[in-house]
């Protein structure tokens, strides 16, 4: 009788047990992905990645470190082809790169392929992604934490991230749509943490960083002819201004709007032709859309599935006390 | 026993006259002599006088062991029907394959021609990474309605989309890097300018 009891006990236990780790299986992800942003923010770290697009590969080399008074510095360059080095301490961040002469901008962040939001705050994309923990594998000779962010509506892709299970870093970053389709990967080749940080990184505590380009005020809040009335939610506009692209001299109406994990650029301006059927291409995840409607080109570019960007561009209107 | 008969095999080998009777049983046994043949064949090595191949007979026991294999795959029969059925069959099948084949070549030239047409388009945009993909070339399930861009003999208007593809692009990549400025000023800015304090 005892026995059977206890035994009863047992059962219930265990039940119970398991309907908990179903509850908390989102609140699991999270502390990933919060020691995933306090690792790449105090580490003294030197790595190397590769991000796998279209077929081919872009290695770069990736430094971080903290100097003696707790600054961040770091250094990210791609290895292939002409040099594009991003460097940052104290609130600067340069871009060296073929196409413009160096330039430093006010960030606290680089912007390169590893979405900035991982060493910030990951809870602010709790409003539109979810947060899975899947599983344990090995990736880089170690063992690693799979943790997929998911998001809630159709409209995005989802990314993937494996964690080191002994110091949080990433290890391995795929895009994925939602029917499960790799569209572009970053996988980590070599990773070292150290206590000091490396050379050069001291090299670029000597450094003088190029002139910080000034924006000025308002320019990046301008009243635009051109509005976008659809976006997904949890898209807000980070910037609205009209400037040429650089390599056309195209004048464009331009808005960029983030989610906290993707970019999206809309454009519109006045085309040549009358109507253009819808025409994209893809860059790894990055879409580019374009297509011509009563003489006015609107393009869409970003990390979303064709089928999103599409309904964004179809939304494009001019407000109505503005003459194009 | 046999360790002694060895031992005789041995003893002959190094010159021992042995009685008629024991000859004879090593005659007899093959595997004794056998063994009188390695014997020999030791002592010449050791004494120098083998030649520079040893002729090692090989081919007799392969034979051997080829004769000596169970048939595994169907057994042997010699019956006439079967064989006159198989003969059926093998008529029946032939045309097939025949046909299979020239299927198969037929794959193989429609391979070659999407592998050549393939290789002209990455030659047309000598520096793009990126290819076109007409928006209604794809599978997705939309119910949008546009025409699918067929414009074949239009390289012009390709390379020009191709151009302004990539002009998107990179100005998008800009951008981002300008306007990371105004994203993560507020909260993190203070926060740097604590810890400077």
């Amino acid at each position: 009788m005892k026995l059977i009891s206890s035994l009863l006990l047992l059962v219930t236990l265990s039940t119970s047990i398991a309907a908990n780790e179903n509850e908390s299986e989102n609140e699991k992800a999270e502390p990933w992905l919060e020691r995933l942003a306090t690792s790449l923010q105090t580490l003294n770290f030197s790595t190397s990645f590769v991000v796998v697009k279209n077929n081919q590969a872009e290695p770069y080399h990736w430094f971080h470190g903290l100097d003696e008074n707790g600054h961040e510095l770091e250094i990210l360059s791609l290895l292939n082809g002409p040099r594009r080095d991003v460097l940052r301490k104290q609130g600067i961040v340069s871009y060296i790169e073929p196409e413009l002469p160096p330039y430093s901008v006010t960030s606290q962040q680089i912007t390169g392929p590893i979405p900035a939001v991982f060493r910030g705050d990951i809870t602010a994309l709790g409003k539109n992604y979810d947060f899975v923990s899947v599983g344990r594998s090995r990736v880089l000779g170690r063992p690693a934490q799979l943790i997929r962010i998911v998001s809630k509506d159709p409209h995005r892709y989802g990314h993937w991230l494996w964690l080191d299970q002994k110091t949080g870093m990433l290890l391995k970053l795929a895009l994925v749509t939602r029917s499960g389709q790799l569209l572009e990967q970053i996988q980590f080749t070599h990773l070292d943490i150290t206590a000091d940080i490396s050379e050069s990184l001291q090299q670029l505590q000597q450094t003088t960083l190029p002139k910080v380009i000034e924006i000025p005020d308002g320019y990046q809040e301008q009243v635009l002819q051109w509005q976008v009335k659809w976006l997904p939610d949890g898209f807000v506009q980070l910037n609205a201004n009209r400037h040429r692209i650089s390599s056309t001299k195209q004048p464009v109406e331009f808005m960029l709007f983030n989610d906290g994990l993707v970019d999206v650029s809309v454009y519109v301006n006045p085309s040549e032709d009358n109507q253009r059927a819808t025409d994209y291409v893809m860059d790894g995840a990055t879409l580019v859309l374009n297509q011509v409607v009563k003489g006015f080109e609107v393009s869409v570019v970003g990390k979303i599935p064709a089928i999103t960007a599409k309904a964004i561009a179809d939304s494009v209107v001019l407000l109505p006390n503005s003459t194009p | 026993m046999s360790v002694n008969k060895f031992e005789t095999v041995s003893s002959i080998v190094d010159n021992y006259q042995p009685n008629d009777e024991l000859f004879e049983e090593i005659l007899n046994d093959s595997h004794l002599s056998a063994t009188w043949q390695r014997y020999h064949l030791m002592g010449d090595v050791m004494r120098g006088e083998t030649s520079d191949v040893i002729d090692l007979d090989l081919s007799s026991q392969i034979a051997a062991a080829i004769t000596d294999e169970p048939t595994i795959l169907a057994p042997r029969t010699n019956n006439a029907f079967t064989s006159k059925l198989k003969a059926k069959v093998v008529q029946f099948a032939k045309p097939f394959g025949q046909m299979a084949i020239a299927a198969s070549a037929a794959g193989l030239m429609v391979m070659g021609v999407q592998q050549n047409t393939a290789e002209t388009d990455a030659l047309l945009p000598a520096s793009q990474v990126v290819k076109t993909m007409p928006f209604g070339g794809t599978a997705e399930p939309v119910s949008l309605n546009f025409q699918q861009t067929s414009r074949p003999s239009e390289k012009e208007a390709f390379v020009e989309q191709q151009r302004r593809f990539q002009a998107l692009l990179s100005d998008h990549q800009q951008q981002i890097k300008l306007s990371s400025v105004v994203v993560n000023n507020t909260p993190k800015q203070d926060k740097a300018e604590e810890s400077a304090k």
